[in-house]
């Protein structure tokens, strides 16, 4: 299998601290990777290393096969990116920031420009500095400098901060064409991860610098506990019926009138007969998977842990 | 090379520059004319013309120092605080490149505005002194031939000593440090003393400016390894 960026316990320390530690991660060619974790994991310093900004303390990188030097810099001709927040010169339009990096990125294709700014619904702003866009805007921008030279990695560090519903809908649909259509390979991060979760292949979790988990999204469906969430005005009455009638010990209640069960053992009709031979009233039954979310409070342990 | 420092002028905007240098040359020239009159002992203020062009090729190289370290702070220390630079890093091009086609843009544009400005201060003075006679005399072809070598050397050296506010600068990439050390090391070049400064020979400017320009590449000798935040 061909990985485009391998990391090999990389850690980097700031002032004896470690920001990231022992970081091994695997990008597979063509795939969608998301990065997660909460504020201040690692992820930004993580994605700088891998651009050669910042330099790891210890550990290996290895971008397109080839071990990442402080000098390396042909690379780049391969990479759009976005850290951070996207950066330009403010005082200079749209077109003309373009423009530059077109000339730095030694990429010449006049219709390039047009054709991202186009991508990213961002036209109409000829004549407007850079300076006075909404961040939703500069966004869209930094993603168009991004893909216009049509790189074969994106890495992008929070794109979705300050788009609007409709700009974070137009952002998935191009993460998927850029993926499908252009074969690029993405790494991205975010800590909105219902939008992760929707596109990406495989996603990586870090948390206070330690790499936690990477695994597929197929893998991570898989393994995602199932239950069978009741919506009831009479919880008690019914978790007693549950208990008692139907033998059902692995369920919990959530506030006054969720109850969750993560047996198997019953399906939906069977409980929604004992629970209506009770007596019990029952607003809704349904069968769910715990998103990603759940998945993610759970690996930091940052949430509520399950019964 | 060329490319590099091409892109680089059409990122800054240099109106404000040529503008700048502009009202600086016509202050220098006026400060120029007044010398004369503030001497009440009864010596003239210059001794003659070598002395006098000297003392203006003098204000002009203070002035355009500094005005170097605004350059710097511009062009350099304000892309790392506006983290342009990060972008700038991600680009296929050595860094040391990058940074470089920026030093030589300051400096040619410094060593250019210190040659114009000087000659205009030059041939203002001697145009006023026609009308007003501070100094007696004509003067001698080859006094003016001799002083302006001299100062052509002069402002080569001190275009070069111009840079080393950068590497004061850029240890915490400040601006203010940056303005302040160009202002220091302008007093230090032009503080005089029982008639001799520090550019009165030849030898001594020279050295400084390329001790200039060695300086001003220690301040980003490592930026390959150094990490960007």
């Amino acid at each position: 299998m061909s990985y485009i960026v391998s990391t090999r316990h990389v850690s980097k320390e700031y002032k004896g601290r470690e920001v990231v530690s022992d970081v091994s991660m695997n990008i597979e060619r063509g795939q969608i990777y998301g990065l997660l974790g909460p504020n201040g994991a690692g992820k930004t310093t993580l994605m700088k290393m891998l651009l050669n900004l910042v330099k790891p303390t210890s550990g290996e990188i290895e971008m397109f096969g080839e071990k990442l030097m402080p000098g390396s810099v042909e690379l780049f001709k391969r990479i759009g990116s976005i850290i951070e927040y996207p950066i330009f010169y403010e005082k200079m339009t749209a077109v003309e920031n373009l423009e530059l990096h077109c000339e730095y990125m030694g990429f010449y294709n006049k219709h390039a420009i047009q054709e991202a700014l186009e991508r990213v619904n961002l036209t109409s702003v000829d004549g407007k500095a850079v300076g006075e866009f909404s961040l939703g805007m500069k966004q869209r921008l930094g993603m168009a400098r991004a893909i216009m030279t049509k790189p074969e990695l994106l890495i992008l560090d929070e794109p979705i901060n300050g788009l609007d519903p409709v700009g974070i809908k137009e952002f998935r649909n191009l993460l998927r064409i850029l993926s499908k259509e252009y074969r690029m390979t993405l790494l991205v991060s975010s800590h909105l991860l219902g939008e992760i979760e929707q596109v990406a292949d495989t996603i990586g979790i870090l948390q206070g610098g330690k790499f936690i988990r990477e695994m597929s999204m197929q893998d991570m469906r898989s393994e995602q506990t199932e239950y069978i969430e009741i919506v009831t005005p009479h919880c008690k009455e019914a978790a007693f019926v549950l208990e008692n009638q139907l033998g059902v010990s692995n369920f919990k209640i959530i506030g006054d009138s969720i109850i969750r069960i993560y047996e198997s053992r019953w399906t939906q009709q069977e409980l929604t007969k004992t629970l209506v031979l009770h007596d019990i009233g029952i607003e809704s039954l349904n069968h769910k998977h715990t998103s990603l979310e759940d998945y993610f409070m759970q690996q930091i342990g940052g949430g509520e842990k399950h019964a | 090379m060329l490319r590099l420092i091409q892109l680089e002028m059409k990122k800054q905007k240099l109106g404000w520059y040529v503008r700048g240098a502009c009202i600086a040359t016509v202050i220098i020239a006026f400060f120029m004319w007044l010398m004369p009159y503030t001497e009440d002992s009864g010596d003239p203020a210059f001794a003659g013309y070598a002395e006098a062009l000297s003392a203006a090729g003098l204000f002009v190289r203070a002035v355009f120092i500094v005005f170097a370290s605004v350059l710097l702070s511009r062009f350099i220390i304000d892309e790392y605080r506006n983290k342009t630079m990060n972008v700038m890093f991600t680009y296929p091009v050595q860094r040391k490149r990058l940074i470089m086609a920026k030093m030589l843009l300051i400096l040619s544009l410094t060593f250019v505005s210190m040659i114009i400005a000087t000659l205009i201060v030059c041939l203002v003075f001697l145009a006023v002194n026609i009308r007003f006679h501070f100094i007696p005399g004509t003067p001698e072809g080859s006094v003016l031939l001799h002083t302006g070598i001299r100062l052509f050397v002069q402002t080569l050296s001190a275009a070069g000593v111009s840079l080393i506010p950068l590497y004061f600068g850029m240890r915490k990439k400040s601006v203010a440090t940056t303005i302040v050390s160009a202002v220091i090391i302008m007093a230090l070049l032009s503080s005089n003393n029982q008639g001799f400064t520090l550019s009165t020979s030849v030898a001594i400017p020279l050295i400084l400016g390329i001790l200039g320009f060695l300086v001003a590449y220690l301040s980003f000798r490592n930026v390959d390894k150094t990490d960007i935040l």
